[in-house]
């Protein structure tokens, strides 16, 4: 008898496992299966649930995370995030109060992306049934501009040069520094939305794919696109760009930033002639100040994601498997 | 940045070599940073019992799953000692079933859970080497002033130079050289490891954890086989003092007495490990509640004992990879993020692209 623990839940190699069994279940099912479905007029629509403890964070709170969890996914395939849905499961006695202040900072991301509320669902249950506050968040949208061939991993090439958005980590560093009572100064979750960073990168003739580095982090991501295209993936460690509040809590819990989670940080594959452009209009953005062109893309060690660290040593960056725990010492 | 430079080993490696990294801390930092690809093929690097959970025994396992099962019990330890498993499950398993298991990230967060919820009996497994033990030892004290009657230790503390006593008596290992570890240094000092050296002539360097500070640490070690003189040499200075930090060995000896103990693998070692002095029972998990004798070791074909003293690498396990991962692991050397078979698994299962 198998049952869940919390590294089927982790994003990493145990989560991938569990999402083939469940779509096994089903006669028909997407081909990708990214995390945004996109239909063949250009729409898509995208789902995703929250649950994080603390509900409240330095740089966020369950709220402001679920939509821009949601419209990121959208964002990343290239459409515009416009229409929201939203599923509310609150314990009995929840503070309203509270539940209110998640719904003005979910509202005050839609208002900044002009995504409009359309429906969802409530649910109270009682008092045990759930811990707290569960969200889901559904996103629609239309992909803008359209395109023949959709944005997605199934379009990386070798040579792509690899660009990423921002430090990886802070969102899981921050989530962690509170659930162990470390106090970290400067250090916050990068929750954002990110369409405005990334609609400009659109234009791009030579733009690949993007992914937002949610659970498993920008190692996951990585390893799932060298996967998933059976190339090879080299990174630079020493072009990383780096958060000091990220790398304490990295070293203190002995975690791997390259495996926390973010939820305003991504990863974007863009030809090699569209990388500088695409690098300076990253940049020009508040959220994108220290965008970096991390690697390539090569048809060197297929299926495998190679790092080459600050003292020039080379290693493999694996999937994460199972539930990151903080260490003794 | 400028571009860091890689130290150039041939010169030092004229024979075959092995050395041993005793610290899990420093195993991770040595494949996270890729320094395996860098060193010359002569040179064989591998890892010691340097990890505090994967040395936790399995009947200590077993005595804190038996406490978690406990009514009005919160059991209270650091995470990647939840996923080692016991005879019945691991205490993330007993978590699952309802004990009241909980993840802290110091001894003092486990006092200060104690005094928060007086009604629950809360019991710290302490694991870890003289590291861990001072802080376990102040928390005790703490506890006693502050007569804290529902909070107590289940000491799983280990001690170093005993361990590394075995691995240089036994005649099939052979290692040239000794990386020490630097945060059991900071508290030990130099003078316990005089023996390595002068009874066995062990090459030893207590070194930091940064990839130059480890590589600085192995090329010191070279230099020592290659001259053939080994020596007790820190090169940790910015943390540790030749005599080590006296006041932390004090808060040591003041709460706890060296006892015999179960090290995962190796079986029992004399004087290994510590249990909480007489005047400090009140505080005592061991004293405070029954706890089952220990029962046989169930055969698991795990073979911990060996890969923690290098005798075997983690592929040349029967179980590494199938059955033993991360994800469901036989021995605990698969479980901390620190173990050598994690490490092993996690940055270079499928080699080094």
């Amino acid at each position: 008898m198998s049952r869940l623990t919390l590294g089927h839940g982790s994003g990493g190699r145990l989560t991938q496992q569990l999402v083939h069994r469940i779509a096994g279940c089903f006669p028909l099912s997407g081909h990708d299966m990214e995390d945004c479905a996109i239909a063949p007029d250009g729409s898509g629509a995208t789902m995703d649930g929250f649950t994080v403890t603390p509900r409240f964070f330095s740089g966020g709170n369950l709220g402001k995370l679920a939509v821009c969890g949601a419209a990121n996914d959208l964002a990343v395939r290239g459409i515009r995030p416009e229409q929201l849905l939203l599923s509310v499961i609150a314990e009995e006695g929840f503070d309203e109060e509270e539940l209110l202040e998640h719904f003005r900072s979910a509202g005050a991301v839609c208002g900044a992306l002009e995504m409009r509320l359309v429906g969802g669902d409530t649910k109270v249950v009682p008092r045990g049934a759930v811990d707290g506050l569960f969200l889901s968040a559904c996103a629609l949208g239309r992909e803008e501009p359209r395109r023949e061939e959709q944005l997605g991993a199934a379009r990386l090439q070798p040579g792509d040069t690899l660009l990423l958005t921002g430090p990886a980590g802070r969102h899981g560093a921050t989530i962690a520094a509170a659930r162990y009572e470390l106090n970290v100064p400067g250090l916050a979750s990068d929750c954002a939305a990110l369409w405005p960073l990334l609609a400009p990168l659109l234009s791009l003739p030579g733009l690949r794919a993007m992914r937002d580095c949610t659970r498993g982090g920008v190692g996951t991501v990585l390893c799932e696109w060298a996967e998933s295209r059976h190339l090879g993936i080299s990174v630079e460690e020493r072009t990383f760009p780096a958060d000091p509040g990220v790398v304490s809590v990295a070293d203190l819990l002995g975690l791997d930033p390259l495996y926390l989670a973010c939820e305003g940080t991504a990863v974007v594959a863009v030809a090699p002639g569209d990388a500088a452009e695409a690098l300076r209009l990253l940049r020009s953005h508040p959220l994108g100040t220290e965008a970096a062109a991390i690697g390539i893309v090569t048809e060197n060690h297929p299926n495998l994601v190679s790092l080459t660290t600050h003292i020039g040593g080379r290693r493999l960056v694996d999937m994460p498997v199972g539930e990151l725990l903080p260490r003794i010492c | 940045m400028p571009e860091r430079t890689v130290p150039f080993f041939g010169g030092l490696v004229s024979r075959p070599t092995t050395l041993m990294e005793v610290c899990g801390t420093h195993t991770v930092s040595i494949f996270r940073n890729g320094i395996r690809s860098l060193l010359p093929k002569e040179l064989t690097l591998l890892s010691g019992p340097g990890c505090p959970v994967c040395v936790t025994d399995q009947s200590e396992i077993d005595a804190a799953l038996s406490l978690a099962s406990l009514s009005g019990v919160t059991v209270t330890t650091f995470g990647d000692l939840l996923r080692v498993p016991g005879r019945d499950g691991s205490l993330l398993d007993a978590r699952g079933r309802g004990a009241d298991v909980r993840i802290v990230t110091s001894a003092s967060q486990a006092l200060e859970t104690a005094l928060r919820e007086p009604e629950q009996q809360v019991v710290f497994l302490a694991p870890g080497f003289e590291t861990t033990a001072p802080s376990t030892a102040a928390v005790v004290l703490e506890a006693a002033e502050k007569k804290a009657t529902n909070f107590s230790v289940l000491s799983l503390h280990k001690l170093v130079p005993p361990v590394l006593r075995v691995l240089a008596a036994d005649p099939e290992l052979a290692v040239d050289g000794l990386l020490l570890p630097g945060h059991v240094s900071v508290i030990l000092g130099e003078a316990p490891y005089s023996f390595l050296p002068e009874r066995y002539g062990i090459a030893c360097v207590i070194a930091g954890f940064e990839a130059e500070e480890i590589l600085f640490g192995l090329t010191e070690l070279l230099r020592q086989i290659h001259t053939n003189r080994p020596t007790v040499r820190s090169l940790y200075g910015k943390a540790v003092r030749p005599g080590g930090n006296v006041r932390a060995r004090e808060l040591m000896e003041r709460v706890f007495l060296p006892v015999d103990a179960p090290w995962r693998g190796l079986g029992v070692i004399p004087s290994s490990g510590l249990a909480l002095r007489k005047e400090f029972r009140p505080w005592d998990a061991t004293q405070r509640f029954p706890l089952p004798t220990i029962p046989a070791q169930e055969e698991t074909g795990c073979r911990c004992g060996d890969i923690l003293t290098g005798k075997l690498t983690p592929p040349e396990c029967p179980l590494f990879d199938n059955p033993c991962t991360p994800a469901s692991p036989v021995g605990p050397c698969m479980v901390s993020s620190e173990g050598s078979c994690a490490a092993h698994y996690r940055y270079a299962l499928r080699g080094t692209p």
